[in-house]
């Protein structure tokens, strides 16, 4: 039914007259006005624990934040290895799976001669891994995909306002950082091989009968490669932040 | 703690301000009278409207803006920075906005319509400009005072039809606006002045008609006369210090008051009355101008806030005087030595009561939402117009009745403390309950 406008609705004399109302809503705004005027703001980040008179609920930005809620994850990162590489190892797979086609990698292929015995056991690497910042969409899949746990999204920081879009195209040193990652599942972190016994194998092992009776030196030799230190597998998880 | 001291110390530096400059209008127009016969009213032009009413006026729009976020619990502007060791971090309570916006609309594109009408709309700011700027020549800012042997006078003009001059040159400023909507060649803008000029003929009777009350009651339309009338008490008490009633006007014409301020709020075409403007809907007259001349237009709303502040201070609150002890000051040897020192505390006074106007009236106008167009016109004419008419003939009849204007001023207190009763039978709208409300009235719907 369409409203009225002809009928007045105010019956309160003191609506019809208007300045009763009037001078209360003036009070209303007065009491704003002194209270946010006169007394100190707090500047709790957290707007609905605010105490006090003053009534100001503005957050301001660059100088005050509001904490992210303990489930944010935040922009992604490349996780690097103990050496500052990064683990990953160009197997595009989140490439492949991100809805919004924003990661590009080319792979390369480490040098099976590299000192290094990380890189000696991964065959590639990513020459370039770029993310385009403001192709993506925060999903997470490729975190989820990453068979390497070599990108994560913990760092708790969005995505940095910059004066051009190419600044947004994220490359590998503005992406690896954070603290290294290390599980023992690495393939470096895996045991060498044992080593040959000690003593010349001789044929009388094969042999039905001969030897019994002779230790068998290379059980010390195993026992002591379990012990050294390389071998322990140490996981480091980052600061949660 | 810090704020509250931060406060009362802007406010304590306001007022410092005020007294500093009275006391040069003084000093400078006693030396400019040594020159000539009458060039002290000449330096008054310079102090009164080119520092008093340009300085609160251009104030007044970083205050609106700042005030504004104070009630709705916002922060305002605080980004512009001086970029100085010391200043670098401070907000300054958005004074910088003030530079940064001046020499924003100085440096703007200055763009004219192609099919404007050039000269009108060149025009068209300066003509709504200049009559808010002239109508404060007639407003007293400070008694007349006598220095080295000559009277020192603190206005720019004392004719004798003082209030009739304030009518004519304040509907004159109608002229600019529907003048900028016309010659601009935008539909907006014409309906922008359209509206403007409609308003401005609903209200110029009413604005008129509120005023006959006092004029009956101070048998005078000079503003000197009306605000020396007002130094009178009602009633006193007999001791040293006078203590008592003042004759002001608020207490012989408070229906007068309201009527005057509703009216003249309407003829400064700010919010509740702001229907020429219309921000959210045609944005007004000056839809099309841009740079200083879109700021003409903005900070001659300002100066007629100013302007109209010190009419209402002038009429209706006794304009320069004291409420009380006025006399035993003037008594004192110091004020008898130095006549100045009087003057400049009067003017102050008169300052501090405008500057208290500019702000209820920005209350006023961050309070209330925007008339609708009918309601504007029923409030004007079907309203303000036979109240005002109600108020001449019972303000006529009580002086016939009581010369002394006592019964006027017991008819006003009667009708102030009624208003004040019916506002506070209702108590404050946050601890209303909402049930009440909920329930429509009948015919609502």
């Amino acid at each position: 039914m369409a409203y009225d406008a002809s009928q007045d609705p105010r019956q309160d004399v003191r609506e019809r007259i208007y300045i009763p109302e009037l001078l209360r809503g003036l009070a209303v705004t007065t009491r704003h006005f002194l209270r946010n005027l006169f007394r100190e703001r707090d500047k709790n980040p957290s707007v609905v624990d605010r105490k006090g008179p003053n009534l100001v609920t503005t957050v301001e930005y660059p100088e005050e934040r509001v904490p992210y809620p303990p489930g944010y994850r935040g922009l992604h990162r490349l996780v690097p290895r103990e050496d500052g590489k990064p683990r990953c190892v160009a197997c595009y797979m989140c490439a492949t799976v991100c809805p919004a086609q924003c990661i590009y990698i080319e792979a390369g292929e480490y040098d099976p001669a590299d000192p290094a015995p990380q890189s000696r056991v991964i065959e590639k690497f990513p020459t370039k891994f770029v993310i385009d910042e403001l192709r993506c969409i925060v999903c997470g899949f490729c975190v989820e995909a990453c068979p390497k746990d070599a990108i994560r999204m913990d760092t708790s920081h969005h995505t940095p306002s910059e004066y051009t879009r190419q600044s947004f195209v994220y490359d590998i040193p503005k992406l690896l950082k954070g603290p290294p990652v290390r599980h023992p599942s690495d393939p470096w972190q895996k045991r060498a091989a044992s080593e040959p016994p000690p003593h010349e194998p001789s044929e009388a092992h094969a042999r039905i009968g001969e030897g019994i009776g002779i230790s068998y030196q290379g059980l010390h030799s195993s026992e002591e490669a379990a012990g050294s230190p390389t071998a322990v597998p140490i996981v480091r998880f980052p600061k949660s932040s | 703690m810090r704020r509250t001291l931060m406060a009362c110390l802007a406010i304590a530096t306001i007022v410092v301000a005020i007294v500093a400059f009275m006391a040069a209008a003084y000093q400078v127009a006693s030396l400019a009278e040594g020159w000539f016969e009458g060039a002290g009213r000449l330096t008054n032009i310079l102090f009164l409207m080119l520092v008093f009413v340009m300085i609160i006026a251009t104030l007044l729009t970083v205050a609106e803006r700042k005030w504004s976020a104070m009630i709705q619990n916002r922060i305002g502007p605080n980004r512009a920075r001086i970029a100085l060791p010391f200043l670098r971090d401070r907000p300054l309570g958005g004074l910088p906005h003030l530079p940064a916006d001046v020499l924003k609309m100085l440096f703007k594109e200055d763009f004219a319509p192609a099919n404007a009408d050039r000269l009108l709309f060149n025009l068209a700011p300066v003509l709504a400009f200049a009559p808010s700027f002239a109508l404060f020549a007639v407003v007293p800012a400070g008694p007349t005072v006598l220095m080295n042997g000559r009277e020192i006078p603190m206005f720019v003009s004392n004719p004798d039809f003082g209030i009739l001059f304030v009518f004519a040159i304040a509907s004159l400023a109608v002229y600019g606006t529907s003048l900028a909507g016309w010659s601009s060649n935008s539909k907006l803008a014409l309906l922008g002045g359209v509206r403007a000029s409609s308003q401005m003929i609903s209200y110029e009777v009413a604005l008129g008609l509120s005023l006959v009350g006092m004029m009956i009651a101070f048998s005078t339309v000079q503003l000197t006369t009306i605000t020396d009338t007002q130094a009178q008490y009602l009633w006193q008490t007999a001791t040293d210090f006078d203590f008592g009633l003042p004759a002001w006007g608020i207490f012989l014409q408070p229906l007068g008051f309201v009527l005057f301020f509703a009216a003249a709020f309407a003829e400064t075409k700010r919010a509740p009355f702001d229907v020429p403007e219309g921000e959210s809907e045609i944005i007004g007259y000056f839809v099309e101008y841009s740079g200083m001349k879109f700021g003409m237009f903005m900070i001659s709303e300002f100066v007629e806030v100013v302007v109209l502040s010190g009419v209402t201070a002038a009429i209706f609150f006794g304009g320069y005087h004291l409420p009380f002890g006025e006399q035993w000051l003037s008594r004192l040897a110091l004020f008898q030595q130095n006549p100045w020192l009087f003057g400049t505390l009067l003017g102050s006074v008169f300052w501090i009561k405008v500057v208290l106007l500019c702000w209820a009236q920005l209350m006023i106008r961050w309070t209330f939402p925007r008339f609708r167009y009918d309601q504007i016109q029923a409030l004007g004419w079907k309203q303000l117009l036979p109240v005002g008419l109600a108020n001449v003939f019972l303000t006529g009849a009580l002086i016939l009745w009581d010369p002394s204007l006592r019964a006027l001023a017991v008819i006003g207190i009667l009708e102030i403390a009624a208003m004040l009763i019916l506002t506070f039978s209702r108590g404050t709208p946050e601890r209303e309950s909402s049930p009440a409300r909920a329930a429509p009235p009948a015919g609502a719907h």
